[in-house]
């Protein structure tokens, strides 16, 4: 049963001579709803375009059309004559008081069964995009599906509707007041994925032995390129709830954890946070932080000094598998790097990129990698 | 029994309408997998059932009232003739709670099988541990126990069951999806909580026959293994065979028992830490010397008994809980701080050096230098190792050590420790000078250092 909250009706004004309005008369049976057609390109408001013949007869008519129990934005309502576009002109637009309606004064050049299209944007009916991924079990590819999430709270159903999204066809969808519909819209299998174990040392505390029975977790993420050559890069992929699982090698798969992926232009990287590593484990320590090069007012005060800071990371990798870890570095201000034993990418001017490789554990125990960063901080004042 | 999901097909003849239903079949599950969580309130639920699906079009209902499901994880897949199978849409009806509508377009009629999955809140599983110390203390055996929780609302019977070890994120709680009003919120609002719907309804305190004897005759057979492997970050652990766990009840599975796992007794004295106590710790690795080593232990409260006298008795010791420890990494598990081992610093001398002035003959600078006298007692009849860390207020320090230690270490800028290993009943002492430059002072520490 459609609720029926947006009406429209057609009034054939009798007494034109007046000039001014009477009460407005309500002459003509609801036109019904043709061809409607949801759009739901843009995430922020959804455009509903509806078809309906007008009986409009000779000269000047006016039609009502109102609203009630749904939210329509009332600056929005357009109305298009299709069939005799130069013979049917709209005249004006007027709302009358206290009510969620508005007026069209229409000027007809002949008698006409005129097919309109009004349009206007609709609260409440929207869409959600999700994702459902499932990883190989030696995690680099991914098979993903994305499913559209219609909701309709707009108080307004509709039966059969053409749903538009920015792209792809327009498919055809009834949607009741109240009603949600998922269904499935995206299906690639085999994306390549990398995935990217990720310490920051401003993030993450430095001394894991100085946490009382706390693991730190080091983020691990997928990391997945919106291209031709992922079999993806046809179009954006929006954003939305990704959760992702693997197969667990035994006909079943784990869930490995979810995230919310961002809107992904074409060509772009999205990167999805899964979890925690305990098994990648990051020692950091300062070993050295002391004033060097002071410089001193006539008041014997220090007023500029350099500093010399040594930091040791120890990285131990417990997993029986090799990974890569990011490890970012930050020293503030002015600086130079005047020994460091792993090479590094300078992502800005504060911060230092690694990536180290760490191998396998093997019998002897984990493997295990140091980095030793020996730098001055120039021209700091107290 | 406890059956709260349930599914209905509804063949329709007409598409769109609903009413002209002609037939409703109620298959049961086959078979199901549980998968839970112990770093979140979550269980990924696989069930296997037989739908009897007719060509064209047909309606799959599947209602979850009074369970913790999250509507929006449900997915359904035909495990046979899949590319026949068009699941086309799952509807969340207006106004009605707990249910979904698959609608699916077959091209073939007869029975199919499908899998259905979806996340639950309410299963939860946790791990813990029986550590028995030998009478010397040198080995412990240590018992690890699985114990698994349902508290969903639904009986998941013979399920096979697997749990996870690791830490996934997630973004909501599961508990709160199941308890959305609408699966996906509405549109343009904070999702609200219906805090009307009770989260689970399991009554705990029922005397059913049928779970009892189910849960008995289990108990005579042979202990379950659980079978362990790593996948992701993540270690599955699958217990064998299948569980029933009614809900409302737990079930406790050992998960390893390894005896004679060497042990050291690591006491550990850091006053900025622990105040002036010593701290015990039981120490020994994850690694195939100490017997264990072949999966990382999953993180759980440990109690800790010694065997006391020849009948096999046991004194209770203490309890520590304990972090997650990969394959290989050191453990240590805090039993809390003891009055049989004693670590004594005491302050022997104190004194001022090189003082600078300024140009207004104001000090800038000057050494302070401390003697610290430590003195570490064994009071214990087995033999102990003794950390003992010292920390200071400034990184400009020079250090000068004396008598009997087992090994020195600068831990960071500010930060040294001393290691020693005592014998039963019996003390060490050592002496550290410790020369902090302070002011201008700091200028020199660098030439003096080297």
């Amino acid at each position: 049963m459609n609720s029926k909250r947006i009406k429209l009706t057609a009034i054939m004004l009798l007494l034109v001579g007046y000039g001014i309005v009477q009460a407005r008369i309500k002459l003509v049976a609801l036109p019904e709803r043709a061809a409607t057609v949801i759009r739901l390109d843009n995430p922020q408001a959804t455009l509903i375009e509806e078809e309906r013949v007008l009986t409009l007869q000779k000269s000047l008519n006016k039609v009502d059309f109102s609203w009630k129990g749904v939210s329509i934005d009332a600056d929005s309502i357009r109305l298009v004559a299709l069939d005799h576009p130069d013979k049917v002109t709209l005249l004006s637009v007027s709302y009358p008081p206290n009510e969620a309606a508005l007026v069209w004064d229409i000027s007809s050049a002949d008698n006409f069964a005129e097919r309109v299209r009004i349009s206007y944007l609709l609260s409440f009916i929207d869409r959600l995009i999700t994702y459902t991924a499932i990883a190989d079990k030696a995690e680099t590819q991914l098979d993903i599906k994305s499913f559209l999430v219609l909701r309709n709270f707009s108080g307004e159903d509709f039966d059969k509707a053409r749903v538009l999204l920015d792209y792809g066809e327009a498919f055809k969808q009834g949607i009741n007041h109240e009603e949600t519909k998922q269904m499935l819209f995206l299906k690639t299998d085999n994306v390549p994925i990398t995935k990217i174990w990720t310490f920051d040392a401003t993030k993450l505390p430095w001394d894991p032995e100085q946490l009382e029975n706390r693991n730190v977790g080091i983020p691990v993420s997928y990391r997945i390129v919106n291209d031709t050559e992922s079999g993806l890069g046809e179009f954006a992929l929006w954003g939305g709830k990704a959760r992702i699982f693997q197969d667990d090698g035994h006909n079943s798969t784990i869930f490995l954890g979810e995230d919310v992926a961002n809107l992904v232009p074409v060509g772009e990287k999205m990167e999805l946070y899964i979890g925690d590593s305990r098994d990648i484990v990051v020692t950091q320590r300062k070993m050295t932080d002391t004033q060097i090069n002071i410089r001193r007012n006539n008041r014997d005060r220090i007023v500029l000094f350099d500093t010399d800071e040594e930091i040791v990371a120890k990285i131990e990798n417990f997993k029986d598998s090799s990974a890569i870890l990011t490890m970012l570095q930050h020293i503030p201000g002015q600086w130079d790097m005047e020994k460091c034993n792993i090479q590094y990418k300078r992502k800005d001017a504060y911060t230092l990129e690694f990536e180290i490789m760490l191998p396998a554990r093997t019998e002897k125990g984990p493997a295990v990698k140091e980095l030793k960063m020996h730098y001055n901080r120039r021209n700091v004042r107290p | 029994m406890r059956r709260l999901i349930s599914l209905l097909i509804i063949v329709a003849i007409s598409p769109v309408a609903l009413a002209k239903v002609d037939l409703v079949t109620l298959p049961s599950r086959d078979t199901v997998q549980l998968t839970i969580y112990n770093s979140a309130d979550m269980t990924l639920v696989r069930e296997s059932r037989a739908l009897t699906l007719k060509e064209g079009k047909n309606s799959l209902q599947f209602s979850w009232a009074n369970t913790l499901i999250d509507p929006t994880s449900l997915e359904m897949l035909p495990k046979a003739d899949a590319d026949k199978i068009d699941i086309a849409e799952l509807v969340y009806p207006p106004r009605v709670r707990n249910l979904g509508l698959w609608n699916i377009e077959s091209g073939v009629s007869g029975k199919v099988p499908v899998e259905i999955t979806y996340l639950t809140s309410g299963l939860s599983w946790r791990a813990f541990y029986m550590g028995t110390l030998t009478k010397d203390e040198k080995t412990m055996r240590l018992q690890c126990y699985v114990r698994v929780t349902n508290n969903s609302g639904e009986d998941y019977e013979n399920a096979q069951t697997r749990l996870i070890v690791g830490t996934v994120h997630i973004l909501d709680e599961i508990a709160e999806l199941a308890r959305r009003q609408y699966p996906y919120g509405r549109p343009g609002e904070v999702v609200r909580l219906d805090r009307q719907i009770p989260p689970t309804g399991a009554p705990v305190l029922r005397a059913d026959s049928v779970k009892m004897r189910a849960l008995a005759e289990e108990a005579l057979a042979k202990p379950k293994e659980i079978r362990k492997e790593g996948l992701s970050e993540y270690f599955l652990y699958t217990i064998e065979g299948t569980e029933t766990i009614p809900t409302g009840w737990s079930k406790r599975l050992l998960s390893f028992d390894v005896d004679e796992v060497p042990v050291v007794n690591l006491y550990k004295y850091e006053e900025e830490r622990y105040g002036q106590s010593v701290v015990r710790f039981l120490s020994f690795k994850n690694d195939e010397e100490h017997k264990l080593g072949q999966t990382p232990i999953p993180g759980g409260l440990l109690k800790v008994y010694r065997t006391a006298g020849d009948q096999g008795h046991l004194s209770y010791t203490g309890q520590s809980s304990f972090k997650y420890i990969p394959v290989d990494e050191d453990v240590e598990l805090n039993l809390g701080s003891v009055a049989d081992v004693v670590v004594e610093p005491t302050l022997m001398d104190f004194k001022a050096d090189n003082y600078r002035f300024d140009n207004r003959d104001n000090i800038s600078g000057w050494d302070d230098i401390y003697t610290f006298r430590i003195e570490a007692r064994n009071t214990r009849d087995i033999g102990v190792k003794i950390e003992i860390r010292r920390n200071f207020d400034t990184p400009y320090w020079n250090l000068e050590k004396s008598g009997d230690f087992d090994q020195y270490e600068k831990v960071d800028m500010d930060t040294v420790k001393f290691t020693l290993n005592l014998q039963p009943r019996s003390a060490k002492t050592f002496q550290y000078t410790i020369r902090a430059y302070r002011g201008t002072r700091q200028e020199n520490w660098r030439e003096s250092s080297r």
